[in-house]
């Protein structure tokens, strides 16, 4: 028996620009069976009622990314949401461009902001003069190495992190989820010769930007997990060089911060990540903040069993920070 | 009930009106509060991105004194939940384990992972319960609109986390709307508050904060609440920062969770600590109408 049939109210952006003044949301109604993808529903918009409908897709089967869109709000490959969860969610299904990217109509993005980040990254092996791969036949990994990858390989580019997250959306020097991804698979890659180099590179480009809000990992169709490789390029960045920004500074100065007392001292962490210039400049706010919360200017009181803390420091940070 | 609870460092210091709100809607719910005079930071997730092994033993020790004293943990902050979840996950990688394992074991402390992590969003709309919540309150907030601000670190990543959807969460509107509170739904409710770069980056941290405000308030809201002190930092103590980054007047009370759940419990807004918000709760809490007489 052919399974039934639900209606799917969309609500869809359109917009084109240079012709519209501001964007609109069309109503469209389509019958369809709650397992259809999002991406059938608009195709089926297209065919049957309006064929000026602006997308971006390809393979229909979550391979080649093109189909990234919002979707009530969450950014998502359209052939691989089904229409019957955002429907008993929501009521109705809001499809949305990608956001981040600049609108060329509906819900076709310009993907360029993107791919000029992922550029940025030189996306391609560097080979080790010093391990040259050998010609002619292929270089083997051990399972281990091929480990050490995770599953950053897996990234099909289709730039759901890239819109869902509020660093690229907040500050054009942040390379975004995905091309770190990307930087952190070359940098654990053993054929690779650039490791040093890119981990150098990256502290002062933008890698400290991260949040690490996770939106990119929950919206990644493939699970690179995005925002847990960045943790990870922190820390080798920080074992590589040293605390260079003031991002690092602060990752750095927190963790030496607990060595008094075991809670956080906030004067004294502000001072070490601003230097005393960017401290004077906080004054302000500073005072302003003291006013009604005396306490940000008190050290906090030792934790009982501060020799504990102390000796787990002295076991597991030995201070490889150059 | 009862449970071991870990204030976090902000609650005790800065936000210690949190710590406050806590302790009066607990009591007034027989939570009794265990506390632990040895508990250290949880890190903030800032250890964890200079030493992931070193935070997670930091916390496994804040664990293994809960699990000593056969109690889960209670946190009052998303970023303590997550790196207090977290390093009960991490723990279950042998590698990590060892290495954990090498530091604390000498010290005579050993975590088994027993110990369950729950912000008291989540023991109060699951242990308590909303029918529970419902019948103590005395004060309805009167449709009161309000903006839920979830806070990352209590929902993702949402299959570590474990417990609401990472994008489209429902636990704390359903609390508001218990309260007698009119929950806003709005996008910002569950992006980042900023907070991780507002010494690192601070025009980016106002912005990015700036932007939620803005969306709650474009969606409605009189008042936003959250269940994170880091937030709460971002949002109320650097609100004139971030009106400036964006460009606009944003007038915002922003109230931690307890505080809302004690208005409509009848405390009074000292008994709350609500004078000590940068942005004033005043306006807000005078839409309340007064309780109805017992």
């Amino acid at each position: 028996m052919a399974e039934a049939t639900v209606s799917v109210p969309l609500e869809v952006y359109r917009f084109q620009p240079g012709r519209d003044r501001v964007p609109r949301y069309q109503r469209y109604t389509v019958e369809l069976t709650p397992h259809t993808p999002v991406l059938s529903a608009l195709l089926r918009v297209r065919a049957e009622i309006d064929p000026t409908l602006s997308l971006r897709y390809s393979c229909r089967s979550a391979i080649c990314g093109s189909c990234a869109m919002q979707i009530n709000s969450k950014s998502r490959l359209a052939c691989e949401t089904p229409v019957g969860p955002e429907i008993e969610r929501h009521g109705r299904i809001v499809v949305e461009p990608m956001a981040n990217q600049p609108v060329v109509r509906d819900l076709v993005v310009n993907q360029k902001p993107f791919w000029d980040r992922y550029e940025s990254i030189e996306p391609h092996l560097k080979p080790d003069p010093d391990h040259p791969m050998p010609v002619g036949r292929p270089t083997s990994m051990s399972p281990q190495e091929v480990e050490r990858f995770h599953d950053t390989p897996r990234c099909i580019a289709c730039a759901s992190c890239y819109s869902a997250c509020p660093a690229v959306g907040a500050d054009p020097e942040f390379p975004g989820p995905m091309a770190l991804a990307k930087l952190y698979r070359f940098v654990v890659d053993p054929r690779d010769g650039g490791h040093q180099d890119r981990l150098v590179r990256i502290q002062a480009s933008g890698l400290w930007l991260c949040l690490r809000c996770h939106l990119c990992t929950d919206s990644c169709p493939k699970n690179v997990r995005p925002s847990e490789r960045i943790r990870d390029l922190k820390e080798m960045a920080i074992a590589v060089q040293g605390a260079t920004e003031a991002g690092s500074r602060h990752a750095v100065g927190f963790k030496e911060n607990l060595k008094g007392a075991g809670l956080l001292n906030e004067m004294r962490l502000a001072r070490a990540t601003l230097g005393l210039g960017g401290f004077a400049g906080q004054l302000g706010q500073g005072i302003r903040l003291w006013r009604k919360k005396p306490e940000v200017a008190r050290r906090p009181h030792p934790i009982e069993g501060m020799a504990e803390l102390d000796q787990i420091y002295a076991a597991l940070d030995k201070g490889d920070e150059k | 009930m009862k449970i071991a609870y870990y204030p976090g460092c902000v609650a005790q210091e800065s936000g210690r009106e949190l710590d406050l709100a806590t302790r009066w809607v607990c009591q007034a719910l027989g939570i009794e509060l265990v506390g632990f005079p040895k508990f250290s930071c949880c890190g903030s997730g800032f250890v964890d991105e200079a030493n992931e092994v070193l935070n997670v033993a930091i916390n496994a020790r804040n664990l293994a004194l809960a699990e000593g004293a056969g109690l889960d943990l209670m946190t009052v902050c998303s970023t303590c939940q997550g790196m207090l979840q977290l390093a009960n996950l991490r723990l279950k990688d042998p590698k990590v384990r060892t290495k954990v394992d090498g530091a604390l074991v000498p010290l005579g402390i050993s975590y088994r992972g027993s110990v369950k992590v729950k912000h008291l969003l989540r023991v109060l709309v699951e242990d308590i319960g909303l029918d529970a919540i419902r019948a103590r309150v005395r004060r309805p907030l009167g449709g009161l609109k309000v903006g839920a601000f979830y806070g990352c670190h209590i929902l993702r990543p949402s299959d570590e986390m474990a417990w609401e959807s990472g994008e489209e969460p429902h636990a704390f509107e359903d609390l508001l709307a218990a309260l007698g509170a009119d929950p806003v739904l709005y996008r910002g409710r569950v992006m980042c508050c900023g907070f991780p770069v507002l010494f690192v980056r601070p025009q980016t941290a106002n912005t990015i904060a700036g932007r939620q405000i803005a969306d709650a308030k474009d969606h409605g809201a009189d008042a936003m609440a959250t269940p994170c002190p880091l937030c709460h930092i971002s949002l109320d103590g650097y609100q004139n920062k971030a009106e400036h980054a964006v460009g606009r007047r944003l007038d915002m009370p922003i109230f931690h969770l307890p505080q809302l759940v004690g208005l409509a419990f009848g405390a009074s807004p000292e008994e709350l600590g609500l004078p000590r918000h940068l942005v004033p709760t005043g306006p807000a809490v005078a839409q309340i109408p007064p309780a109805p007489p017992a």
